[in-house]
């Protein structure tokens, strides 16, 4: 084959390995499933009035327990569709270290107060005013969970609704000793 | 007026080369690309020019490739508050699309970081570019090239014409042939 014949080919190759590299370097990708930067990073900080304002939630005051931090909102129809996991999980960590805090993104509050007192919520449930904390975590859309250590580095962090399997299954591999109130046994995968 | 006729000599003569008058239209084009980008985006004055720069680099994270300068999600409008926030703060814009790529990663910028992936679309249109010229330059000189063997035998006019001519002859003498 000449010199000439082989040039198509070459640019062909050149080519084909560009758009290889290209879809492997992750153009291809989702944009909403962008795995977070954060994860494995001290958690940000923050210091949130609750929704009744009557009591300040401050992450730093809760370093050595879980924390599973989730960003809901009434209005929000998935944030429906997970409440009942969470609730579920409420009731079989709360007194095992592990801390459930909402995040009400983007709400107003007689609706958020009237949805909490619906569904009896029992876990502490704050206010973001400016979406300053939302905007610190990297919020692209409601749900999503994060699942803090009780090193307070983000462990893992859900976006859409969390099922109950996962935050039994995130949890329990957070608490000391692997080990949750029930003796599930941890499981080792992460989200995104 | 003899800067008017002296104009249109010019013209006259660019019309007359059209390839130097071309050559000429594309460095006075590049020249200018050339001086706007050294020179980059002008320097935001005001703070709320400060703000929509920084904020027309950032990507909305909850649009379709909209920036925060342009969305009108609650979300961007916040982001837009932070901005001006740590403009009135005097922290550099640098610092303050540092904050947003901690939280949101480098997909949150707009324009791609020189490094990586982000790299091709800085480099492909110089690559392309490049790629395009030498191609023109390659098939100009086999045209070139070919142009003298084909004038090397007598005048397409003169090898065609005597047959050329009899063809025609023929179809006319039919049409008389014909024509009532």
């Amino acid at each position: 084959m000449s010199g000439r014949a082989l040039l198509p080919v070459a640019a062909v190759v050149v080519a084909v390995a560009l758009a290889a590299w290209l879809g492997l370097a992750g153009l291809g990708r989702d944009p909403g499933a962008i795995r977070s930067p954060l994860l494995d990073r001290p958690a940000p900080d923050f210091a949130l009035r609750t929704l009744g304002a009557d009591r300040m939630v401050r992450l730093a005051d809760l370093r050595g327990q879980v924390v599973v931090l989730n960003f809901w909102a009434s209005w929000c129809a998935e944030c429906r569709v997970e409440h009942p996991a969470l609730d579920a999980a409420w009731g079989r960590f709360r007194d095992a270290g592990v801390v459930l805090v909402g995040v009400d993104f983007q709400d107003d509050h007689p609706s958020a107060l009237a949805y909490l007192s619906e569904r009896g919520t029992g876990w502490p449930v704050v206010a973001d005013p400016g979406s300053r904390t939302a905007l610190a975590y990297g919020v692209y859309g409601i749900p999503e969970t994060f699942f803090i250590g009780p090193d307070g580095r983000i462990a893992a962090r859900q976006v859409g609704p969390v099922t109950y399997d996962q935050l039994v299954r995130e949890i329990t591999r957070l608490l000391p000793g692997g080990r949750g109130p029930a003796g599930a046994p941890a499981a080792g995968s992460r989200s995104a | 007026m003899t800067g008017l006729t002296a104009a249109s000599r010019t013209a006259r003569a660019w019309l007359r080369r059209p390839a130097a008058g071309l050559a000429a239209l594309l460095l006075l084009a590049l020249s200018g690309l050339a001086v706007v980008t050294a020179r980059g985006p002008g320097a935001a004055a005001t703070p709320a020019e400060q703000v929509h720069a920084i904020a027309t680099g950032l990507r909305c994270p909850v649009c379709r490739d909209l920036s925060v300068a342009d969305s009108p999600a609650p979300l961007a409008r916040e982001m837009r508050d932070r901005i001006a926030e740590g403009v009135a703060a005097g922290k550099p814009p640098e610092t303050i699309r540092r904050e947003f790529v901690a939280a949101y990663g480098e997909s949150v910028l707009l324009v791609p970081p020189r490094r990586g992936a982000g790299l091709v679309p800085w480099v492909a249109p110089a690559l392309l570019l490049a790629g395009g010229l030498v191609a023109a330059v390659l098939a100009l000189r086999r045209w070139r090239g070919r142009a003298p063997a084909a004038s090397a035998g007598p005048p397409p006019s003169a090898r065609t014409s005597g047959a050329d001519r009899r063809l025609l002859e023929r179809a006319l003498a039919r049409i008389d042939e014909e024509a009532p």
